[in-house]
C-alpha cells in the first residue's frame, strides 16, 4: 500500500509517500509524478512516511530527477534510517539531494 | 549385531516407522535424534520387542527375535533398557534393586549378585546408598542406580530413551558423566537424546529420524557438520523455513510480503533484516524473474539460522540458464547485490529447477 499526498505551492510542489513503494505501487507514483510536473521548477518528495523502497522505487525516482534536471530541482526530504541506508548502499544518496 | 529389515511400527492413527533398515555392528554407540513425534523411542522400544513391531524382522546375531516362537527373554538379557521415568522399585533397596533380576534370571547366588550390585554402584558414584529407598534419592540419583541396575545383567546392548530428560538440569551432568563412561566400555549402546553436544560427545554413529525412518545415517562430523539430507540440514541448523512457489505472474506479491512479516516477526528477526528480506525477495522473484520467465514456476525459500544469526533465500527456478546478473534489469541487480551480504548464482542442467540463486543475509539489529 502506498499513500500519495500532493500538495502545490506556486510552482513548488511537494509528494508525500506514505506506505511502501515497490513493484506494486511505483507504476501509481510515476503516473502521478508525471501527471503533475508541467511548470513545476521544485519537486518535493517527502519520505517522513514511507517504510519501504525497492528498486521499483528507485527507477520512478531516477526518472522523476531527470525530468527535473531539465525544469528545476528535486530534494528527497525526512528519510528514515533504514531507506537511507539502502540509498547508501546503492549509491543513490549521491544522486539524489538528501535533507 | 542387530540387524533392522523394513520394521514397521502402526498404530491406528499413526505409523511412526514405515521402514527402517538399519546394521548395528557391536561396540556402535549411536545417538538416535530427530524432531519429536519422528519414532525415535519407537525404535529402540521395539528394538528390544517391549513394543512388538507391526511389520519387518529384527535379527540379533542372525537370529530373528519378531519370530512367533522366539522366547523373548533370551533377547532380553542381552539387552538392556534405561528409561526416562527411571522405572525402580519403589519398595526394594537399591541394592536390591540390583540383585533382583540377577538372582531371578542368570541365577546368581545372593552374595553374587550383591558383590557385582555393590561395585556397579561404586562406578556409578553411589556407593553408601545402597539401603536407602528410592525415594530417598534425587532424580540424578534414580537414574545412575537404574543404569546400575541395567549393567547387573551384564548386556551386550544397552538401550537408553531420553535418560535424562525427565531430569532437573542440574542433575543432567551425573547422569552424561555415567553414561559417557559407559560408552567408552565397548558396549554396543543405543541413545535417544535431545541433547546435541552430548550426543556428539558420545557417538561413533548418529541416526536422525523423520519421515518414519532412520532418514540419515552417519558419522557425528558427518551429521551435525556436513549433513547431506534436506531435513537433517534443517534439524541441526534448527532453521526455520518459509517457502513460496510462484506459479505465475498474478501470484499473490502483497500476502507473499505479509506472510514474510509474519515470518520474521515470529523469529523475532530485526526490522532491518527483514527489510532486506523482503527486498530480496522482491527485486529477484519480481524484477528481475517474472518478467522474463513468464509462466515458469518459481520456489522461493527462507531460511532464519538463529544460532548463526542469518538468513538465507534460496530462489530455484527451471527453464534455460539465466543469470540475474547477465539479465537486462541492471538496477535491480545493482540494487540486491548491494542490499546483502552474499549473493551466488549457479545452474545444473540435470535438475528440473536447475536455476538457482542463493543470498545471505546477516543479522543486523
Amino acid at each position: 500500500m502506498l499513500n500519495i499526498e500532493k500538495t502545490t505551492n506556486a510552482s513548488e510542489l511537494t509528494v508525500a509517500l506514505a506506505g511502501r513503494l515497490d513493484t506494486t505501487t511505483a507504476p501509481e507514483l510515476e503516473k502521478e509524478i508525471k501527471a503533475s510536473l508541467d511548470g513545476v521548477t521544485a519537486l518535493i518528495i517527502d519520505m517522513a512516511a514511507l517504510d519501504y523502497i525497492s528498486s521499483a522505487g528507485l527507477r520512478v525516482l531516477l526518472s522523476a530527477q531527470k525530468t527535473m534536471n531539465k525544469q528545476g530541482e528535486m530534494k528527497v526530504v525526512h528519510v528514515n534510517e533504514t531507506i537511507m541506508e539502502i540509498f547508501e548502499v546503492t549509491g543513490f544518496s549521491d544522486i539524489l539531494t538528501i535533507e | 549385531m542387530i540387524e533392522l529389515k523394513h520394521l514397521r511400527k502402526q498404530y491406528e492413527n499413526a505409523t511412526p516407522l514405515k521402514d527402517v533398515n538399519a546394521v548395528i555392528n557391536d561396540g556402535d554407540v549411536i545417538s538416535v535424534i530427530g524432531p519429536s513425534g519422528t519414532g525415535k523411542s519407537t525404535l529402540i522400544r521395539c528394538i528390544n520387542m517391549l513394543e512388538r513391531p507391526t511389520g519387518g524382522q529384527i535379527l540379533l546375531d542372525g537370529v530373528d527375535i519378531t519370530a512367533p516362537k522366539y522366547d523373548l527373554t533370551l533377547a532380553r538379557r542381552r539387552m538392556g533398557m534405561v528409561f526416562q521415568s527411571f522405572n525402580l522399585f519403589g519398595h526394594l533397596t537399591v541394592i536390591e534393586n540390583l540383585m533382583l533380576a540377577p538372582m531371578d534370571i542368570l541365577k546368581k547366588s545372593k552374595q553374587e549378585a550383591y558383590d557385582t550390585g555393590m561395585a556397579l554402584l561404586r562406578r556409578v558414584g553411589l556407593a553408601g546408598r545402597e539401603f536407602q529407598y528410592p525415594e530417598q534419592l534425587s532424580g540424578g540419583q534414580k537414574q545412575r542406580v537404574a543404569i546400575a541396575r541395567t549393567l547387573a545383567m551384564d548386556p551386550g546392548v544397552i538401550l537408553l530413551d531420553e535418560p535424562t530428560s525427565a531430569l532437573d538440569p542440574t542433575m543432567v551432568g551425573e547422569v552424561q558423566a555415567v553414561i559417557r563412561d559407559l560408552a567408552q566400555s565397548g558396549k554396543t549402546m543405543m541413545i535417544v537424546t535431545h541433547e546435541m553436544n552430548f550426543a556428539r560427545a558420545i557417538c561413533n554413529r548418529v541416526f536422525y529420524m523423520d519421515e518414519g525412518g532412520i532418514y540419515e545415517d552417519g558419522t557425528p562430523e558427518q551429521i551435525f557438520d556436513h549433513p547431506q539430507k534436506e531435513l537433517t540440514r534443517r534439524f541441526i541448523k534448527k532453521l526455520k523455513v518459509l517457502e513460496f512457489s510462484v506459479e505465475s505472474r498474478d501470484y499473490d506479491f502483497i500476502g507473499a510480503g505479509a506472510e514474510i512479516d509474519r515470518y520474521c516477526m515470529q523469529n523475532d528477526i530485526p526490522p532491518r533484516t527483514k527489510y532486506r528480506i523482503r527486498l530480496a525477495f522482491e527485486e529477484i522473484v519480481q524484477q528481475m524473474l517474472l518478467p522474463i520467465l513468464g509462466q515458469t514456476p518459481i520456489h522461493a525459500m527462507l531460511e532464519y539460522a538463529p544460532t548463526e544469526e542469518q538468513v538465507t533465500v534460496t530462489v530455484a527456478y527451471g527453464g534455460e540458464r539465466f543469470d540475474p546478473a547477465e539479465g537486462d534489469n541492471e538496477l535491480s541487480y545493482t540494487v540486491l547485490k548491494r542490499a546483502v551480504d552474499g549473493l551466488t548464482y549457479s545452474f545444473d542442467p540435470e535438475r528440473e529447477a536447475g536455476n538457482v540463486v542463493r543470498v545471505l543475509i546477516r543479522e543486523k539489529a
